[in-house]
């Protein structure tokens, strides 16, 4: 945090802001759930960990197109300018997933920035992927019993 | 430490070669408790008060029955000829009696707050703004912005630079408000409830708050922004806590002139230096200097009184399930070293001598001495 005082860290932002924040979405059923809408946040739960406007590291992944996959880490000295404290990747949805689930290791957890997500960046990633799939269609069903006998008469 | 400085955003939007050291008051501590405390008691100072009739649920010559009516000896109304006649009247579970406890214009309406306390809260609260962090979690889309927090050259408001709508749209737009604006504008809904219809008939986000100073940059910018839904201004010198923290939520997006900020100094002073304008005002202390707990943690300071870590690499699982020694061979072994012995002399497999021992002719008769 350059043009920072040392009066605020990631633990007291989360003080403030865990109570309420923009992002919060409050459940009265299942006991209350708490979620978070944070697009920098792997598990869209409302925690601490997770919590990526909170964090001075965090890495969103989220279906930038209805073909591409964003990868999203913030920039931790450029905290203060908004417009330039995020880098992005975009991957196809064709990357093959093993390729995928790489290059979110390799670019976040495995140059140590924040190695404790890597499991929830790979989860999510493969999510992602996944819901940009193409569906197949099913096949036409085959004709049975009296619809096929009848289907082979006409024919 | 040298102190951090900001940039000065031009008109334009783009940064210019000018800074300004961060002033004081963005150093003081951050209390969202107190903010929350000042700001409740400060929204309740521009109430009007409002009660309903003296007279109402008391304009009619009501007496009880007493006992001896099989009805309740509640004040009934009196005479005949209409409906009204014997129904109960004034209680306030009565139909058109009067209301429970009627409110009262002289209800305590207003709340004093100590004056340290509303400059604590107000510091507080400008220094949480130049959070980006605590602006998006306030919800202020400032994912556009060149710098929190944003200030803005002077020059783009002095001497009547910035008169019409139309040019504080553009400089908006230039420095990255256009999301915050645009967000105001679609979140103006109609107000839930009876407010309705007492002149609150619709309800919107808050914009960008735009500081100025009126000495140097004029008020013309005032009439500029007023129209621009969400976009408040507000005077360096008469800084308002709510303004700088709506709801009480920390995070108000600020737009300061340079002018302005460079005011904050003389306004606010600094923890050794009292203000200027101010009487008797030092910013406050933060009670704690590291306020991130990793820091503090992993701080030589700590580490170096802390106890080592016992049993080293290898550490003892305490809690695990018990085996049956029985059944497991390596727990057994764990238990009992002679049980390899045992086991590899095949002594478990021997017959007892079928023989009983032969006892010692003196035995019987020294069991019996006695």
């Amino acid at each position: 945090m350059a043009a920072q005082y040392e009066n605020l860290s990631s633990d007291l932002i989360w003080q403030i802001s865990r109570k309420n924040n923009s992002y919060l979405c409050k459940r009265k059923q299942s006991g209350g759930v708490q979620f978070s809408r944070d697009p920098l946040n792997l598990t869209n739960k409302h925690s601490r960990k997770y919590a990526g406007f909170a964090n001075a590291q965090a890495i969103g992944i989220n279906a930038d197109s209805p073909n591409t996959i964003g990868l999203t880490t913030k920039l931790p000295a450029r905290a203060n300018k908004p417009a330039k404290s995020q880098q992005t990747a975009s991957f196809a949805a064709s990357t093959p997933s093993r390729k995928l689930y790489k290059s979110v290791v390799n670019t976040t957890a495995k140059r140590g920035y924040r190695a404790d997500l890597r499991a929830a960046a790979v989860a999510r990633a493969s999510a992602v992927k996944l819901a940009q799939q193409q569906k197949k269609e099913r096949a036409a069903p085959k004709p049975r019993g009296a619809a096929a006998r009848k289907a082979a008469e006409s024919s | 430490m040298s102190r951090p400085t900001v940039t000065i955003i031009g008109a334009d939007g783009a940064a210019s070669q000018n800074t300004h050291p961060l002033p004081n008051v963005f150093k003081a501590p951050i209390r969202s408790d107190i903010v929350q405390a000042v700001h409740t008691g400060m929204a309740k100072n521009k109430r009007q008060p409002y009660a309903v009739s003296e007279k109402a649920g008391h304009q009619t010559s009501a007496e009880s029955w007493g006992t001896g009516r099989a009805v309740a000896r509640i004040p009934r109304v009196s005479g005949g000829g209409t409906h009204r006649a014997g129904q109960a009247a004034f209680g306030n579970q009565c139909r058109s009696g009067r209301m429970f406890a009627p409110t009262k214009v002289w209800r305590k309406w207003h709340q004093k707050i100590n004056l340290g306390q509303k400059r604590f809260a107000t510091v507080s609260a400008i220094a949480a703004s130049s959070s980006a962090a605590l602006l998006l979690a306030r919800g202020h889309r400032v994912g556009a912005i060149p710098e929190v927090p944003l200030v803005v050259s002077s020059a783009a408001f002095a001497d009547g630079a910035l008169k019409k709508t139309s040019q504080a749209i553009n400089l908006l737009n230039a420095v990255g408000a256009a999301a915050e604006v645009e967000k105001v504008k679609d979140s103006r809904k109609l107000r839930a409830g009876k407010g309705k219809l007492r002149n609150r008939r619709n309800v919107q986000r808050r914009g960008p708050l735009v500081v100025y100073d009126p000495t140097k940059d004029g008020k013309e910018l005032v009439k500029a922004f007023r129209n621009i839904p969400g976009v408040e201004t507000c005077d360096v010198y008469a800084l308002n806590l709510l303004q700088l923290a709506p709801g009480g939520h920390l995070g108000r997006f600020v737009i300061w002139s340079s002018n302005a900020f460079a005011a904050l100094d003389s306004v606010y002073g600094s923890t050794t230096e009292p203000s200027e304008l101010k009487r008797d005002f030092l910013l406050p202390q933060n009670s704690v200097a590291q306020p991130d707990l990793n820091k503090l943690i992993n701080s030589s300071e700590v580490q170096s009184v802390l106890r080592p870590v016992r049993g080293g690499a290898i550490t003892k699982r305490s809690v695990v399930q018990k085996k049956n020694p029985l059944r497991n061979k390596q727990v057994m072994l764990r238990l009992n070293p002679y049980a390899a012995a045992y086991a590899k002399q095949g002594l478990g497999h021997q017959k007892a001598d079928e023989k009983a021992l032969t006892k010692d002719k003196t035995f019987e008769a020294t069991l019996h001495e006695n």
